[in-house]
């Protein structure tokens, strides 16, 4: 602290900063440490996709010099760009993307608020047990949940989802051979892996909505779906909606998912782009290209972000 | 101080819990006595019940992957899950020995130690005898697995990770708590906006990441990996402790700063013993980022330096899982993570309420 408050006296004699402006020391640490690890990295991702970079040149030479010059690597401007962006590969790998986002976000949301609502009913007992039960995956390694996931969609006669089927009658299904059929897999998966995070948003929220609201509702006559449609839902919305932006984001990069399931197939059917382009830079020793592919999926993810944080208002909790 | 507060908690926690079964008991019999008395409705206290139930079973199906994973464990290397088998609840003839395999054999060597008396030819030898703890061999593995190993890559790697990322974010959260700055708004936006990038978008920028880090010759070390997992938590929990500490009154710092405490120990006597949820939250969050992040790790480190969810995965063949020794080695290697979650719910719950969100 001493440190500080001897900077900030010298900071004080700078004319146009005041004495709290300090402050800023203890954050430029951290700020400092995120910007070289994340966006320097971006930098350097942004001039390879400029180049024609593989193993081969990309590595040739040593030091600060050949990271500089990106090794032997050759520029060749915006050609790994155009190459992508007229490639069917690339447009179904994004299309597959948003689908995705769309369809798990949905899904996520409506089992989260269905578990949600459950575990903080007034007509179930033991509610903090469940509640701590209902977590409890998200202390799980993803690489572990994944993989057994793998095994429960297991194309196999015997994996968890096919004897539920078949005990039900059904013939089993070929689940991670098909295309869609994978990507229900994916679906179902993501959201078993996303609702302890959303589920516990949304009972903060929950609870936190009015008791005297309902009760008069109630003594209106106001039934069970009135009242969440009028009372309960306008109270989380605000909260269940920074969990859903969030959540999307992680739908949109979801990588380990595709990757442990099926490497994204069939025949690269599925390949959401995270997966496209790292499958194009580290499976085909394309780096070029697959930094092209990333750059894209940044400059979206990126935009989706900034959209949502200035749409949603989610910086509100900045200007307090 | 905080962990004495902690201590005392997790004690009520257990304490709570192990009496349990007789609050409940006696909660039963008061309901059955109500209803006899004709004071409760009898359809309430079976609706009660049936919801209850019907709760409870909705928990059970979601966690069920997750007893699937233990029985096959518990099951052995004789039923794979691919086996034709159909599923039971209960395996027929349990056994413990994938998870002797994954510990192995745990063994204290001996040392000797010598100790030279200066100036004289005297010198004193001691052994200390070698304990042995488990034999793998006693129980029929012959080679049991390399979790220790991996074990020790994870700790030299959370542990760094927790120790930079907690001295980036805490400094941070309480200056953009409580400090008006210059710049404050925009790293307050970055972080947000960074919120949820932090993590996911490693992996777009692994290609980048790989190529620097190849250059440089850092790419096989345990420090940079573990730098660069501090530096993908700082956004996101920056951003969750500086909320946590504004639903701290401000009146109680008015008050210490009243008393002429300095603006240390403000910080030390007020922000940090009141923020001990967030402060919970943040930890284990960071600690589980360095301790579960799989895809960089992967990318990053040799076969030497293999980390836990590294050499898990290594097990994964493209055809067949060896699912009982897989999941003996996932669980040990995620139970102490779950325990603590157990125990610090009402932390991250309370650490994740986003207090200050709320419009």
């Amino acid at each position: 602290m001493s440190t500080v408050s001897r900077a900030a006296d010298r900071i004080e004699s700078v004319p146009f900063l005041t004495r709290d402006d300090a402050s800023l020391l203890l954050v430029l640490p951290g700020l400092f440490v995120f910007s070289a690890f994340m966006l320097f990295p971006v930098l350097y991702l942004l001039g390879i996709s400029f180049t024609n970079a593989e193993p081969a040149n990309l590595f040739a030479g040593e030091g600060i010099v050949a990271v500089l010059t990106f090794g032997d690597a050759l520029f060749v401007g915006l050609e790994n760009y155009a190459d992508v962006l007229t490639d069917g590969q690339f447009w179904n790998s994004f299309g597959v993307t948003w689908l995705f986002v769309a369809t798990s976000v949905t899904l996520k949301i409506g089992a989260s608020l269905a578990i949600a609502l459950i575990v903080t009913s007034d007509l179930v007992r033991g509610k903090r047990v469940l509640r701590s039960l209902i977590i409890f995956p998200m202390g799980l390694p993803p690489i572990f949940t994944i993989t057994v996931w793998r095994g429960i969609f297991s194309s196999a006669e015997f994996g968890l989802m096919n004897q539920l089927l078949t005990a039900f009658g059904v013939s089993s299904v070929a689940w991670l051979s098909g295309r869609w059929t994978a990507f229900v897999a994916y679906n179902v998966t993501e959201a078993w892996l996303a609702y302890p995070f959303m589920v516990i948003i949304t009972v903060s929220a929950l609870q936190d909505v009015p008791e005297e609201l309902h009760e008069a509702a109630v003594v209106d006559g106001a039934g069970f779906l009135a009242r969440f449609a009028h009372i309960t839902l306008p109270s989380i919305k605000r909260p269940v909606l920074f969990a859903s932006i969030l959540t999307s984001a992680a739908s949109f990069q979801q990588f380990l998912i595709p990757f442990v399931f099926n490497q994204g197939g069939p025949a690269r059917a599925n390949e959401l782009i995270v997966v496209y382009g790292y499958r194009e830079a580290l499976s085909f020793q394309q780096y070029g290209r697959g930094a092209a592919i990333s750059i894209i999926a940044l400059v979206f993810i990126g935009a989706f972000m900034w959209l949502n944080v200035k749409k949603g208002k989610l910086a509100d909790g900045v200007n307090d | 101080m905080l962990l004495g507060a902690i201590a005392r908690k997790l004690s009520d926690d257990i304490k709570t819990f192990a009496t349990m079964p007789v609050r409940t008991v006696r909660k039963w019999s008061y309901t059955v006595q109500a209803v006899r008395r004709g004071e409760l409705p009898a359809s309430e206290v079976l609706k009660v019940i049936l919801s209850t139930i019907g709760a409870t079973l909705v928990v059970l199906a979601l966690l069920f992957p997750i007893y699937w994973i233990l029985m096959a464990a518990l099951s052995g290397s004789g039923s794979s899950l691919y086996t034709s088998e159909s599923f039971s609840l209960f395996p027929s003839n349990p056994t413990v020995k994938p998870f002797i395999w994954v510990i192995g054999d745990l063994v204290v060597p001996s040392y000797s130690i010598s100790a030279a008396i200066p100036f004289t030819d005297l010198a004193f030898v001691f052994q200390t005898p070698g304990i042995e703890i488990l034999d793998a061999s006693d129980y029929g593995v012959d080679r049991p697995s390399e979790f220790k190993r991996f074990l020790w890559n994870s700790l030299m790697v959370a542990i760094p990770t927790v120790l930079i990322a907690m001295s980036l974010i805490v400094p941070a959260a309480y200056a953009l708590s409580r400090r008006e700055f210059l710049f404050r708004r925009k790293v307050l936006f970055l972080y947000v906006l960074m919120t949820q990038v932090g993590g996911g978008l490693g992996v777009a920028l692994l290609i980048g990441m790989y190529a620097l880090y190849v250059q440089f010759g850092i790419n096989d070390s345990k420090l940079a990996l573990a730098v660069y997992y501090a530096a993908t938590a700082v956004p996101f929990n920056t951003w969750l402790l500086k909320t946590y500490m504004d639903g701290i009154p401000v009146s109680y710092e008015e008050a210490a700063v009243v008393d002429g405490a300095p603006p240390w120990r403000v910080v030390t006597e007020v922000i940090i013993p009141m923020s001990t949820a967030g402060l919970a939250t943040v930890f284990i969050f960071v600690f589980l980022t360095g301790w579960t992040e799989f895809v960089v790790a992967q990318t990053l480190l040799g076969t030497e330096n293999y980390t836990l969810p590294v050499g898990l995965y290594a097990m994964v063949d493209e055809y067949s899982i060896p699912w009982a020794r897989f999941s003996a080695f996932a669980l040990t290697f995620a139970s102490p993570i779950m325990l603590a979650y157990l125990f610090a719910q009402r932390y991250i719950e309370g650490g994740l309420s986003f207090s200050g969100m709320e419009g």
